[in-house]
């Protein structure tokens, strides 16, 4: 029919007339209604019933649902699908990551293939679960089919499933985490004591740069909880117990992440013995640097700790009070005092050396034992040659 | 490691998850065939297979010895184990015997008075009882002494007695029970559709019937409910305020209901129900041609349907079940489908075909039925064919291609059919066999969801409830720009704003671009109550000027009806207009609202769409009281 336009979306209306006016007389009402019955389904019905029950008008419906629709987006906001990732993410990969080599896979950062880097030793298993799932599922080869021709088209997948080999295995994860490039890059930035030259009164510096080392260091301990740096205005006792831990802290660091292939392909025993010896006492020279930058770390904390000079202080306060207060303390008291005083500085510092004998002592040990160990095995071999040789 | 044996591969028990998708079913119950339907991840109705991989499961119960079989493989009984095959239970649940009509011949298990409950009818059937355990023993091992005689160790033919709502319960089980299989999780609640013509009783046994198989029942819905749920999302090409023709031709009988449905709010504002047209009836054309197809070459003689020796009726039977597949083939495909029975009759084999164009031919009756009482239904709702929007089609034989044809023909070109959008095939939206139980899935997950919501809006959705009533308007309203060389009888442009039969309150918002190039700066509007109606003409229709060797007899050259629709201006309401602040090309973008309160205020303005949001709006509001 002409001039009914059905769709006005699509359409330009003419304009007015000039000479329009509008007509007179308006009608007073609409038609008459009906009564119908609607049937009782439908999104739409709902939406009426709930007008209808509560009086609302269509602005003050739309109003309510726009805050329904804000509330459940942002009941949904870390959510993917309404299902929890756990915080995994979405990570992008940059394009020389995805040219990795999946032969290469030792020098691979696993953490950052999975897409898990600002997770790294922190992911929990389920999210190493979820983000493996998630790169399977955009970098598996039967998706790429289609998109490229190449046939090497699968190697980041390949370096996916190494990544995830190694991260789901508690024990080489461990061995991955000991070695962890981000974190050995962040340990040779760690602070020395030229820089706090000139800064020694900065309480807020010094916190700041070794509670996150500490944070860091944390994580390799056997021992669980872990004492941290804490606050400035920590007790007496806090900052001993803190002190008492990280010297005597026990790590299950490791180094075999390191070690040289052994070339399985080649017959030589003597060859394979000596790579392994050689990445033996590789691991335990590594052990032991390891062992002394933490006690180095641990003793630049210690000398810097305005606490520590705080506590002294706080000492000498209570004593020169205590001498005060008790002014005819007897002679013999304060010389006992002061013996007292220097037999404890005295233990102290015998107690520092012998902890340095100590260490000293133990990393000897330990060279010694792994020495014996391989003396012992070394016999135990020839014995066992030997028996084999002798007829039975 | 832990050792074997300490740790358990796994429990048969179905894991109790937390799921975003709520396991819930929507069942279609029909009298012949039922379907279900569960809602997947995607959030999508999707119909289900049952165990058997049918989707269209029949609604019948056989027993034979011990077994019972449900579905289509029981339909299978009717050749040979008719007496204890049941069909057709959904029609007489809540029903008294003495309101089930005897006449009716039945292929099936006959209805009969319950022996101990007084006036329910009930089904007799044959089954074997397994054999009963051997006597307890006791502590030493020894037969309990009995009195009694040592029982029989073989199976026991007993007579069962089973109520149609115990029919019902076992059947609704089975298709739950499919559900959870699919689902694997327990279902919380099922919408079952059932025809609106179902009486309160009714209804009452069908949720009796369910809650004993263990199916919480959210809601009945009503058939045309499931269609409206269905295609209330709409598409493209169909605006969401149309009227909808619904042609149920399932397997027993023919309903059709005219809705309103407007903004996907729905009402029926007409139904009609014929038990006399239905499925079964395009079987006993095609049993007859096939027959006759058979007894021409066989030279066997075969009369079926009605058949009355008991040969005619075993290969009626067969042959019944035979031309499901052949309608089926011929639904899917524009070719020529086969029929084949093994052994017919007189151990004679059969195979005949049948392609697309005999077979529209030979029910080109029922096609008549189906249109005639499509014409009765538009007629009794005072509107006319050419109102109808969209068709909606439900039941395995409203797949036919054929109907959609012959009904097509009176209706306007652009009435959206399942067959013209291309929805049938491939489980599309429209597919007429598995609509309904994909809405009452829909359904069901939004019922789900109101776990939350007052009391008030829950009992909504109960039928019966006065929170449905409504008022309607009963004439178009739009808004018209005048013109003064216009064509027709309006006077100027027209753009319908709200429909006739909408459900108030409603509001509708249309944004419109207007060439303002002429009038000085001003846009306008005249606001005007029109009713529509449809011009009918008898034209002669146009020769062809090619044909020259015509017959002559020009008496004989029938009229041909030219129907248009037609606008004529009611009730002028208001007119606004505002100076355009935006003078881009000559044009502006104008958006119209118009809302009408439940006491028929109505509320219109007008306000420029500018580049910085909306401007200041020019309002009036007309009848308010």
């Amino acid at each position: 029919m002409d001039g009914v336009i059905e769709d006005a979306s699509r359409f330009t209306l003419p304009s007015l007339p000039p000479a329009w006016s509008p007509p007179s007389e308006p009608a007073s009402s609409i038609s008459p209604l009906v009564q119908r019955r609607l049937i009782p389904a439908g999104a739409a019905y709902l939406a009426h019933i709930k007008r209808t029950l509560n009086n609302h008008t269509f602005d003050e419906y739309d109003q309510q649902l726009e805050e329904e629709r804000k509330r459940l987006e942002l009941l949904n906001a870390d959510g993917l699908n309404g299902e929890d990732d756990l915080g995994v993410g979405d990570e992008e990969e940059s394009p020389e990551l995805l040219l990795l080599d999946a032969k290469e896979w030792k020098k691979q950062d696993h953490y950052q293939v999975l897409g898990l880097s600002h997770l790294r030793y922190k992911a929990t298993p389920e999210q190493i679960k979820i983000a493996h799932r998630k790169k399977v599922l955009k970098h598996h080869p039967d998706k790429k089919a289609g998109a490229s021709h190449t046939t090497n088209d699968d190697a980041f997948f390949k370096c996916i499933q190494k990544a995830n080999e190694v991260l789901t295995n508690s024990e080489r994860r461990r061995q991955f985490d000991s070695v962890d490039p981000i974190c050995l890059s962040l340990e040779e930035d760690d602070p020395s004591a030229s820089d706090f030259k000139g800064r020694e009164k900065d309480t807020a510096f010094f916190f700041k740069t070794f509670a996150p080392i500490f944070e860091r260091e944390a994580r390799f301990s056997k021992k669980i909880p872990v004492p941290m740096l804490g606050e400035n205005d920590d007790s007496k006792e806090n900052v001993h117990a803190f002190y008492d831990f990280w010297y005597n802290f026990d790590s299950w660091r490791s180094f075999e992440y390191l070690d040289k292939e052994v070339n399985e392909g080649s017959d030589n025993r003597d060859d394979k013995r000596y790579t392994e010896k050689k990445n033996k006492s590789e691991r335990a020279r590594r052990k032991k640097d390891d062992i002394t930058r933490l006690r180095n770390l641990v003793d630049l904390t210690l000398g810097l700790d305005p606490r520590i000079k705080r506590i002294k202080q706080e000492e000498k306060e209570a004593r020169e009070a205590k001498k005060k207060t008790k002014g005819g303390m007897s002679a013999a008291e304060q010389k006992a005092k002061a013996e007292e005083d220097k037999r404890k500085a005295e233990e102290e510092a015998q107690r520092k050396e012998e902890e340095d004998k100590v260490a000293r002592a133990e990393a000897k040990k330990a060279k010694t034992a792994a020495a014996n160990a391989a003396k012992k095995a070394r016999r135990q071999q020839r014995a066992a040659d030997t028996d084999e040789a002798a007829p039975s | 490691m832990a050792p074997n044996g300490l740790i358990p591969n796994g429990t048969a028990e179905a894991p109790i998850e937390i799921s975003a998708v709520p396991s819930i079913v929507g069942i279609n119950f029909g009298n012949s065939y039922a379907s279900i339907a569960v809602l997947t991840k995607e959030g999508i109705a999707e119909c289900i297979a049952n165990e058997d991989g049918e989707r269209q499961i029949a609604c019948a119960i056989a027993f034979q010895g011990e077994e019972m079989y449900i579905g289509n493989q029981a339909r299978h009984q009717l050749v040979k184990n008719s007496q204890n095959t049941i069909t057709g239970f959904r029609n007489l649940l809540g029903k008294k015997f003495s309101e089930v009509p005897q006449a009716a011949l039945s292929v099936s298990a006959p209805v009969i008075q319950h022996p101990s409950l007084p006036d329910t009818p009930a089904y007799k059937v044959k089954v074997l009882q397994p054999a009963p355990l051997p006597l307890k023993t006791t502590a030493s091992n020894t037969p309990a002494a009995s009195q009694v005689a040592t029982p029989r160790s073989e199976p026991i033919e007993v007579e069962r007695v089973l109520t149609v709502s115990e029919v019902t319960t076992i059947f609704l089980g089975s298709l739950v029970q499919s559900a959870e299989d699919f689902l694997g999780r327990k279902v919380l609640g099922a919408v079952i559709s059932l025809p609106s013509w179902f009486d309160d009783a009714q209804r009452e046994a069908v949720i009796k019937a369910a809650e004993d198989a263990g199916v919480h029942v959210l809601q009945l819905l009503d058939d045309a409910g499931a269609v409206a749920v269905c295609t209330a999302a709409g598409s493209e090409e169909i605006s969401s305020d149309r009227t909808q023709l619904i042609v149920d031709l399932g397997a027993s009988s023919l309903e059709l209901s005219l809705l309103s449905v407007r903004e996907g709010l729905a009402y029926s504002l007409a139904t009609i129900s014929d038990s006399s047209v239905g499925g079964d009836d395009i079987d006993s054309k095609l049993i007859k041609f096939f027959a006759k197809e058979f007894t021409k070459k066989t030279k066997t003689p075969l009369t079926v349907a009605p058949a009355s020796d008991p040969l005619d009726k075993r290969a009626e039977a067969k042959l019944r079940l035979a031309v499901e597949h052949t309608k089926r083939t011929l639904s899917a495909s524009p070719g020529a489908a086969t029929c084949s029975v093994e052994s017919l009759k007189d151990g004679l084999d059969y195979t005949g075909s049948i392609n697309r164009l005999r077979f529209d031919m030979e029910v080109r009756s029922i096609y008549d039925k189906v249109y005639a009482k499509v014409k009765e239904l538009v007629a009794s709702a005072g509107v006319d064919l050419y109102d109808v929007d969209e068709i909606v089609y439900i039941g395995g034989c409203a797949c036919l291609p054929g109907l959609d044809e012959t009904l097509a023909e009176g209706f306007t070109e652009n009435v959206i059919t399942p067959f013209k959008a291309g929805t049938v095939a491939g489980g599309g939206i429209g597919d007429p066999t598995t609509i309904l139980a994909r809405g009452c899935a829909l359904q069901a997950q939004l019922l789900v969801r109101l776990a939350g919501e007052t009391e008030e809006v829950r009992q909504a959705f109960i039928k019966g409830n006065g929170t449905s009533s409504v008022s309607a308007t009963s004439r178009t309203i739009g808004l018209l720009v005048p013109q003064v060389s216009a064509e027709g009888g309006l006077g100027g442009v027209w753009v319908p704003l709200i429909l006739k039969e909408t459900p108030l309150p409603c509001r509708r918002t249309v944004t419109v671009e207007v060439d303002i190039s002429g009038s000085e700066d001003r846009v306008g509007f005249e606001f005007w109550e029109v009713s529509e109606g449809v011009r009918i003409e008898h034209v002669k229709p146009q020769k062809f000027e090619d044909d020259e060797d015509e017959p002559q007899d020009e008496e004989e050259e029938e009229l041909e009806e030219v129907k248009e629709k037609t606008i004529s201006k009611e009730a002028f309401l208001a007119s606004l207009s505002l100076s355009r602040s935006n003078p881009s090309k000559g044009k502006t973008k104008v958006q119209v609202q118009a809302i009408i309160s439940s006491n028929s205020a109505v509320d219109l303005s007008i306000r420029e769409v500018t580049k910085n949001g909306l401007g200041e709006a020019v309002t009036v509001t007309v009848g308010s009281s």
